[in-house]
């Protein structure tokens, strides 16, 4: 087996294990989560893999449903930050050099702030909940990606075809849309994958210091502070399992994005 | 030169360090020994959160009694019965409206001076022009007849007054300043050393202390959270701690577990009014499912209390049936059988409320079984509450959304959303504000707009009422009077769920007497017989 096979199988199993999670999040209803004050506190069985919390809801399906509403969030904001980024990227690089130095500033700017303090600032002002958290990671999350794609919208205008186009007296947009997009569409979609385990791991983050998501969604980030207050009294799988699967759920995206971009470089394709 | 100093001076910090580095080890050893010597009459104690505002009585400092730098005309006996305490007694005029206390002659605050009528005139004075949580509004004026005589003349005869004379701390007029909350002064039990904001607060018996002298002369409270405290319990270094019900169940060497009943409750409130209107500040009013007097009385009857206590707070409670389970003024027959989802489900059936299409959510004609219950969001044992109860309601078909909502969210939406919430006090004037439609939506209370004109008669004449037996009895017909009242019995617009028992850990050996039926707000009330505390041998 060569490497290229190699990677095709592992962004294969990666793609299936998320697809599988957001299944099971769909399809298990709400009954599964529902209080059971009688099996409170249970450790982990065969009936509740990942035990039981303090009101007795099966860890489980809290785990795959929380899992399920991270990704979503992870999605739309990776989603949204991609957008911002490949805007601000084309503008810089096609409106000339006032607007180029501005949007550099820009990225400069929120490049030098902490992501998290920036998260949080946006978030809070927002009234928090997926709104805020959403809003605050699509806001916090393009610079770096706008950067790539600004150096290669430059790459991209002095290429000839370019050029020619231009000569030939074709409007900005469509050059822009015509000729660059197509060629970004590869660093867009890496750049997508890899903003994802990044947005699902701040949005955890935020709603565990409990500026993100409201305490009852079933948020992996608000699953795990909640077994902050457990660990003392030895619950460890109220923490242990949701945080191992997080950890598995990132670690996928990763791999995913990774090979994404070693199968689509060309220079790669050989290997 | 200046290279050789810095050089000296970096060595004698490098030493410096190496012995407190080396001093540290042993210390930590002889820290019980050390501890045996000064715990005869010291006290480090982690048992409640810092009150923001400082400790002005006029302000709002001990509103649930028992200030502890300063104190109050009356106070509650160990059965929650009126004592006096600066008082020496009182009279009520026939009419109610005008109140005479006599004050004991041999009271002096911890400065020395003595305590008079001007500076309980003073007090109330101040305390009513302070527009604080402390409710003075029926009192027209407050004049010393003579240097130990206090005359309070009221707008409206009002039984409940009695209870302001239990909860106001009297300040000395001649050192009630600007900086009076950091640095009280009182006639109470302890005078303040020290109050480092954020971390601790040192008191010391107050020499002057006219009431039986406390066994511990220095007093030290942490103000940890529940967490830390529970840490700082483990690690030895605090005598008395309170924790949380999750905790609870923990053996901790060399302490024991005191769980104190309280009135601290939490239950839910329904908007008994249909929607449409809004408030002064524009917040809608009113839901029209809540509204169904049906809806409340089956998930009153539903809800199983005592699940909830054995479930959410651990078995460290008891099941509430009213805002004042146990108090004097507190209806026994109040009390119900719950749990029963056959009888809640036949209360909404005769009701007309029908699961027409079949998602197993009720319908009356176009209106669904569905309402948001909101809580503060950073309130753990609410949000498990709202959860739980959520749960149980919905085989009966009724769908309770769960919400989670800061403080400020709730006071717009209060009025037009089930809330949870929790009072307990040792007045019955909350009661009043809780039912009567004078107050409805006046802040935080009645944000329903219940209103029940045989409440309000039995209420105003429970106000009106000059002893208190008499008025205890009209309280008691407010809540249940057979046929009609406030209590889940009758209108339902409330459905308690659970009174907390308020939990400390206590070192072996520390006794802290029989604390009374507590109050709403973790803590602080714990110190109410603090002169009864000792070490048994």
């Amino acid at each position: 087996m060569n490497r290229r096979q190699k990677t095709l199988i592992s962004t294969l199993l990666a793609a299936l294990l998320l697809t599988g999670v957001i299944a099971c999040g769909l399809l298990l209803g709400d009954e599964r989560i529902t209080t059971n004050l009688e099996a409170r506190n249970a450790s982990p069985s065969l009936a509740h893999p990942f035990g039981t919390d303090w009101l007795g809801r099966d860890m489980f399906v809290r785990t795959v449903k929380g899992l399920t509403v991270s990704m979503g969030v992870g999605v739309t904001a990776a989603a949204a930050s991609t957008a911002v980024a490949l805007t601000l990227g084309m503008l810089a690089a096609t409106l000339g050099k006032a607007v180029d130095a501005a949007v550099s500033w820009l990225i400069d700017l929120f490049l030098g702030v902490p992501h998290l303090v920036a998260l949080i600032l946006i978030s809070f002002a927002l009234g928090g909940g997926m709104k805020g958290v959403v809003a605050g990671i699509a806001l916090t999350h393009w610079p770096s990606l706008a950067r790539v794609i600004r150096a290669e919208v430059m790459q991209l205008r002095s290429a000839e075809f370019v050029q020619i186009s231009r000569r030939l007296g074709k409007s900005r947009w469509w050059v822009a849309s015509r000729h660059m997009l197509p060629h970004l569409i590869p660093q867009l979609f890496i750049g997508f994958v890899l903003l994802f385990p990044h947005a699902i791991l701040h949005e955890a983050s935020i709603s565990f210091l409990g500026f993100g998501l409201p305490p009852h969604q079933p948020a992996i980030g608000i699953i795990l502070s909640e077994s902050m207050r457990y660990l003392t009294t030895g619950m460890w799988w109220l923490a242990f399992f949701p945080g191992l699967s997080l950890l598995v759920i990132v670690r996928a995206f990763d791999v995913l994005g990774d090979n994404l971009r070693m199968l689509a470089d060309p220079h790669r394709a050989h290997q | 030169m200046c290279k050789k100093w810095l050089f000296i001076s970096m060595l004698s910090l490098l030493t410096f360090s190496l012995l407190l580095l080396t001093g540290c080890a042993p210390a930590k050893n002889q820290g019980s020994a050390a501890e045996a010597a000064h715990r005869k009459d010291e006290l480090v104690l982690a048992i409640g959160y810092e009150p923001e505002d400082g400790f002005d009585p006029t302000t709002g400092w001990g509103r649930y009694g028992s200030p502890l730098f300063q104190s109050t005309l009356l106070k509650r006996g160990n059965n929650l019965e009126i004592v006096d305490d600066l008082a020496t007694g009182y009279e009520v005029s026939d009419d109610g409206l005008v109140w005479t206390v006599h004050l004991r002659d041999d009271v002096k605050f911890s400065d020395g001076q003595p305590l008079t009528a001007e500076d309980v005139v003073y007090t109330y004075e101040t305390a009513s022009k302070s527009g604080s949580v402390l409710d003075l509004g029926v009192m027209k004026r407050a004049e010393a007849t003579d240097p130990y005589t206090v005359k309070f003349t009221l707008h409206h005869p009002q039984s409940t007054f009695v209870n302001v004379l239990a909860a106001t701390g009297i300040v000395p007029k001649h050192a009630h300043g600007e900086d009076y909350a950091k640095k009280p002064i009182g006639s109470g039990p302890y005078k303040l050393v020290q109050w480092d904001v954020g971390q601790q607060l040192i008191v010391e018996a107050n020499p002057e202390y006219y009431g039986p002298k406390s066994t511990f002369t220095k007093l030290t409270f942490l103000f940890l959270n529940e967490d830390a405290a529970f840490a700082a319990a483990k690690a030895g270094e605090v005598d008395m701690a309170f924790v949380l019900p999750t905790v609870a169940r923990q053996e901790v060497p060399g302490m024991h577990l005191v769980a104190v009943d309280s009135v601290d409750n939490r239950g839910i409130l329904f908007p008994t009014v249909g929607s449409g209107g809004t408030t002064k500040d524009g917040a809608p009013i009113g839901n029209d499912v809540t509204a169904d007097i049906a809806i409340r009385k089956a998930i009153n009857l539903a809800v199983d209390r005592q699940k909830l206590v054995d479930g959410i707070l651990e078995g460290f409670g008891t099941p509430a049936y009213s805002v004042a389970d146990g108090m004097p003024w507190w209806n026994p027959d109040t009390v119900m059988e719950d749990g029963d989802v056959e009888g809640a489900r036949k209360i909404l059936e005769e009701a007309g409320w029908k699961d027409t299409d079949g998602d197993g959510i009720l319908e009356k004609g176009s209106l669904k079984a569905e309402f948001t219950l909101i809580y503060p969001a950073d309130d753990e044992t609410r949000q498990s509450l709202a959860i739980a109860v959520a749960d149980m309601l919905k085989p009966l078909g009724i769908n309770m959304k769960v919400e989670g909502k800061s403080w400020d969210d709730i006071e717009h939406m209060m009025h037009a959303n089930a809330v949870l919430f929790g009072w307990g006090s040792y007045d019955p004037l909350e009661m009043y504000n809780l039912y009567s439609s004078k107050t409805a939506g006046v802040g935080w209370y009645n944000t329903g707009f219940y209103a029940n004109p045989a409440v309000d008669e039995y209420m105003e004449k429970a106000l009106a009422a000059t002893s208190e037996e008499e008025a205890l009895g009209y309280w008691k017909k407010a809540q249940w009077d057979g046929k009609t009242g406030f209590s889940a019995k009758g209108d339902a617009p409330w459905a308690w769920l659970v009174n907390r028992q308020h939990l400390y850990l206590v070192r072996d050996g520390l006794d802290i007497g029989k604390p009374k039926i507590q109050p709403h707000g973790h803590g602080w009330p714990i110190t109410d017989n603090i002169v009864e505390w000792s070490w048994k041998e």
